[in-house]
């Protein structure tokens, strides 16, 4: 039993480093900048999605409130640079620290709540980060921040033309967020957390600490997903309060792991991949008619994957079968 | 991704990768993208642009009597006749969509200049890839002053922005007090987007330097399910002018309010949005006798300039509406454009941006109130004069500035109306 | 600020927060009933809407008038969405609770745009209605009818709705099913049809309440999403499970956004709802009179 986890987690290494490998090789193939642009959208939201789930799948703390890191992280960048000019990377760091501050702060009451008591608190704490915003002068209220585009610059992590330096560093993200997730299964705090979804009183009484363990996995799902935020803002070179910290940024965050297969580690990615393509694709193709046949192909899939695969897609994917090419001689250990 | 290069297929675009020489000779089709939100809370504003740009297209490609320029003829006579293809892109308001619509319509749909965007906070990443692709942008609609101040080359915007139409508001004041008119103390009711604070922020500057009252300020949260405990605090100021900064919902739901709270303003100078919408008096009409909308457009300027009225009947046949505020400018955005490719006699964007750079367009050979359209340095037209419209007997009258006015503005407006 | 304008302030809210109650005690029913939240919910306000909206331009009927008829029509069109949708939702073995919000939510989408699509995505009014605009003043005090009659129809719907639980055999049904689905099954009770009827009456008061909100309301695809954040917090704060929960809800989320505008810019009134709901249930986790 022991040995077979063990390896289906090797194998799942492999598998992620084969698939990163693949993906940093696609843009030297695909060169339309649309269709870049769609993959780091893609990346982008794998990762946030990869991060969310640490929070709302494995610990089972559903949040429709991770907007607010989201947005943190894109302000704390945005603001330091134009007002101080304090270099992109460091905003980065400290939008994700501000972050999983304030997740943690917000935690304490919160993990009181139950159901769709958190759901809610999750929602209108994010709906309140955004009013404030919206209300906030100085950090530009609704006009927003521009960031100035200078030319190409590490330094400054601002590429004005090129997609590619974006799509290397979203990559880079999807794979720490997938790391993090991998790494995290299988220590204490993995344990901690499924045994907390599952049944958070029997957990308490078996000695884990459960309002700790959700603690941990609010900052470190807060503070990733204020990196996500953070590029995002260094992305579109224009944010406010509307296009960083609104509701459908929290929903968006959801959507690939459910559909994908919430608490899974290959669940995020795997909705990402579909979902994303899918919605930039039916708007840039179908939404330039002004009649809503975007929402509606988009929100059917919605409902027809969540009631066909409550489980997510994921399980249509037979990861041993496929991990199996790599390593053909495990395949009696899993029977 | 066959479907991206279907336009290549069609050869027109695909000479123009040959170089602009051949470009130059051979070029049937030029393609010009729109970008709008076509769903979403403001999927309204995208489709009724749509019609507007048929419109100016259809004077474009085909053959009419009208002194606008491109409108006889087929086509553009600069490439050898060639039409114009507009493609649509949905931006859902959000900057990022925008973004990378505009990087599609540049880079696969190959179009050689945009126009949109309706939300300002949209134009701002749309303006920022054009300028990096080096593809002239005109900014049709979007009425926030900072858009034209960010020091880009190929940014244009032949109509007004929102300190030129704030501008003529205190004007008017100015010389309503001339004729002996009380007018101290203002109420500013603005929504908490882009375009309100925008607008709020001039019109407290405006105020404070030409020596009006603010005497109420309230940002109000768009789309709020009431507006009752806002309309309540307007009526205890009281102010000589309400001045609203409100988009088509808002505005609905700000009338209907104040009627049931019984407030029945002095007068209302509207920073146009909802205000100009049909929606909006469909809907509340009734109790907006003598309302005053800034604006761009004017029907009036039929009377003087006939075909006004006709190309306004075009429109009415393909939207079912009058043209607006928006529509009207969306309806020059396009034509200002096809005239600078025109002159360029290329779908180069740098021939383009200098084209539009010498444009110089009579006010006569425009549907608008404008004096002309010349761009200054930073790209904006500085001499399309805004007007103000006065809503009476269901419809719209010019009152203000005096060339262009064409009755005297009825002041204060008529109280009955306001309730019941 | 005067006392007038406080009294007007509050009486506003008062009349706006029965509303609030009446929009959100659809969703505290169903949610009663088997613990499913209907992220739906202002879609379903929004159709109601138009449903008013059409009755009157076609047939000239008053919403007053039509009220019956929509909250028929969603009565309907509720029963069929648990019969097609939520039946499948609950049943599902993994992530129960996920599915259940995502596939409301996928509807909500769907719905917005399928009412872009037929109805377009202009923005709507019912003109001239008997009661549109009309108002009535008390020493100053300003109520307006549509809002007025709103306020009513809330009340009466909220006794209907209690006499309909606690004094008829259906409604006992329901209590039952609710507090044990598979004890109702053996003493032959059909759980799927007591769900229908669930849902049927749950969709049928918002109706009632989008017809009288289509008397003072704009409408288009979107006018659901202003209200249904509004709902989800009503329900909460009133405590899931509770009906008069979700009536009491109402009326304090209606006081404390008057409230809230008189003391802070009013584009910050939605923060005094949120954060009287933070607060609420910090102390009480079940919301003020939740059962669970």
């Amino acid at each position: 039993m022991d040995t077979a986890f063990a390896e289906r987690r090797r194998r799942d290494l492999i598998v992620a480093c084969v698939l990163a490998a693949i993906a940093a090789t696609v843009p030297l193939f695909v060169k339309d900048v649309y269709v870049q642009n769609i993959m780091v959208l893609t990346l982008m939201w794998g990762a946030l999605s990869q991060s969310w789930n640490i929070l709302s799948g494995y610990c089972g703390q559903i949040s429709l409130g991770h907007a607010l890191y989201f947005g943190l992280g894109a302000y704390t960048t945005a603001l330091l640079f134009t007002k101080f000019g304090v270099l992109p990377w460091f905003g980065m760091l400290g939008g994700g620290v501000i972050s999983a501050l304030i997740a943690m702060a917000l935690g304490y009451p919160c993990f009181r709540l139950r159901g769709h008591y958190f759901v809610i608190a999750t929602i209108v704490i994010a709906e309140i980060g955004l009013l404030l915003f919206h209300n906030w002068d100085w950090a530009g209220a609704a006009m927003g921040i521009e960031i100035p585009a200078r030319g190409d610059s590490w330094l400054k992590f601002q590429f004005p033309r090129s997609k590619l330096p974006y799509f290397y560093f979203a990559l880079a993200l999807a794979c720490v967020a997938w790391f993090v997730t991998w790494w995290l299964e299988d220590s204490k705090w993995g344990y901690w957390w499924r045994a907390v979804k599952d049944n958070p009183e029997a957990a308490e009484s078996l000695g884990v600490d459960v309002f700790n363990s959700k603690m941990g996995a609010a900052a470190v799902s807060a503070f990733l997903v204020a990196i996500g935020g953070s590029f995002y803002a260094q992305f579109v070179y224009f944010i406010d309060p509307e296009s960083v910290m609104g509701f459908q940024f929290s929903l968006l965050m959801a959507l690939p792991a459910v559909l994908g297969g919430i608490g899974t580690l290959w669940g995020p990615m795997l909705g990402a991949v579909i979902l994303i393509p899918l919605t930039e694709l039916t708007r840039s193709y179908v939404g330039g008619s002004g009649r809503g046949v975007d929402l509606i192909v988009y929100g059917g899939l919605i409902i027809a994957i969540s009631l066909a695969r409550p489980q997510g897609l994921i399980g249509l994917f037979s990861f041993k079968g496929l991990a199996g090419l790599f390593a053909p001689k495990r395949k009696e250990a899993v029977r | 991704m066959n479907i991206t290069r279907r336009n290549v297929l069609l050869g027109a675009t695909a000479a123009a990768a040959l170089g602009p020489i051949a470009a130059r000779a051979q070029t049937s089709e030029v393609v010009i993208g729109v970008i709008y939100p076509f769903s979403g809370a403001s999927a309204q504003m995208g489709v009724d642009a749509q019609k507007s740009f048929e419109t100016a297209l259809d004077i474009i490609n085909k053959n009419h009597d009208f002194d606008l320029p491109l409108a006889k003829g087929e086509g553009l006579p600069g490439l050898g006749g060639a039409k114009i293809r507009l493609v649509f892109a949905d931006h859902q308001a959000d900057p990022q969509k925008g973004r990378a619509e505009t990087e599609r319509l540049i880079t696969q749909e190959k179009v050689c200049a945009v126009i949109g965007t309706y939300q300002s906070a949209v134009a701002v990443t749309v303006s920022q890839i054009c300028e990096r692709y080096q593809v002239p942008f005109i900014s049709a609609d979007n009425s926030s002053p900072s858009l034209h101040k960010r020091g880009l080359k190929f940014y244009f915007r032949a109509a007004p922005h929102d300190e030129m139409f704030s501008a003529a508001m205190f004007n008017f004041f100015d010389a309503m007090k001339k004729k002996g008119t009380k007018i101290d103390t203002l109420a500013l009711f603005h929504e908490d987007t882009i375009f309100g604070t925008d607008s709020a922020n001039t019109q407290l500057k405006l105020a404070s330097e030409r020596g009006y009252k603010v005497i109420s300020d309230i940002k109000y949260r768009s789309n709020s399910p009431s507006l009752s405990a806002e309309v309540q605090q307007l009526k205890t100021a009281n102010a000589d002018v309400l001045m609203p900064s409100s988009y088509t919902t808002d505005g609905i739901l700000l009338v209907k309010t104040m009627a049931e709270l019984g407030y029945k303003p002095n007068a209302i100078v509207a920073q146009n949005a909802g205000f100009s919408e049909k929606a909006l008096y469909d809907a509340v009409g009734d109790k907006l006798e003598g309302v005053i909308s800034r604006g761009s457009f004017s029907l009036d300027l039929a009377a003087k300039r006939p075909m006004v009225g006709k190309i306004n009947a075009m429109f009415k046949e393909k939207s079912g509406k009058d043209f607006n505020d928006l529509t009207s400018r969306q309806f020059m955005g396009l034509l200002v454009m096809a005239d600078a490719i025109n002159r360029a006699k290329s779908t180069d964007g740098e021939k383009i941006r200098e084209a539009l750079v010498a444009t110089d367009i009579p006010g006569e050979q425009t549907i608008m109130p404008w004096k002309r359209v010349k761009f200054d340095e930073l790209g904006q037209n500085n001499d399309a004069d805004p007007v103000l419209l006065q809503y009476i007997g269901g419809k719209f009258v010019t009152i203000f500035p005096p060339q262009a006015a064409i009755a005297e503005a009825v002041w204060p407006m008529k109280k009955n109306a306001a309730l019941q | 600020m005067t006392a007038e304008t406080i009294i007007q302030s509050l009486a506003s809210g008062l009349l706006m927060g029965l509303l609030y109650g009446l929009i959100a005690v659809g969703l505290a029913l169903i949610f009663g009933l088997m613990d499913v939240v209907n992220f739906a919910h202002g879609e379903f306000l929004m159709i109601a809407m138009y449903a008013t909206f059409f009755l009157f331009v076609f047939f000239a009927i008053d919403p007053l008038l039509s009220a019956p008829l929509v909250a028929a029509a969603l009565f309907v069109f509720g029963a069929v969405v648990y019969l097609l949708i939520v039946r499948f939702a609950v049943r599902a073995k993994a992530n129960a609770g996920m599915v259940q919000i995502f596939s409301t939510f996928g509807l909500a989408i769907v719905m917005r745009g399928l009412a872009q699509y037929f109805f377009t995505p202009d923005y709507r009014s019912v003109t001239h209605s008997w009661l549109g605009g009309k108002t009535v003043s008390i020493a100053g005090i300003y109520l307006p009818v549509p809002q007025l009659v709103g306020a009513l129809v809330a009340i009466a719907a909220f006794g209907a709705l209690y006499l309909f639980i606690n004094r008829t055999d259906f409604g006992r049904a329901l209590e039952a099913t609710r507090e044990d689905a598979g004890a109702v099954a053996l003493v032959g009770i059909d759980k799927n049809k007591v769900f229908a009827l669930g849902w049927g009456i749950g969709a049928a008061l918002v109706g009632l309440a989008g017809a009288v909100m289509a008397i003072f309301f704009y409408i288009y695809p979107d006018v659901g999403a202003s209200f249904a954040l509004i709902a989800y917090v009503t329900v909460a704060l009133g405590g899931f499970g509770s009906v008069f929960g979700a009536f009491a809800g109402g009326i304090i989320v209606g006081l404390v956004e008057a409230t809230t505008a008189m003391l802070l810019p009013p584009s910050l009134k939605a923060v005094g709802i949120y954060a009287v709901y933070l607060l609420v249930v910090f102390v009480r986790p079940r919301g003020l009179f939740g059962s669970m």
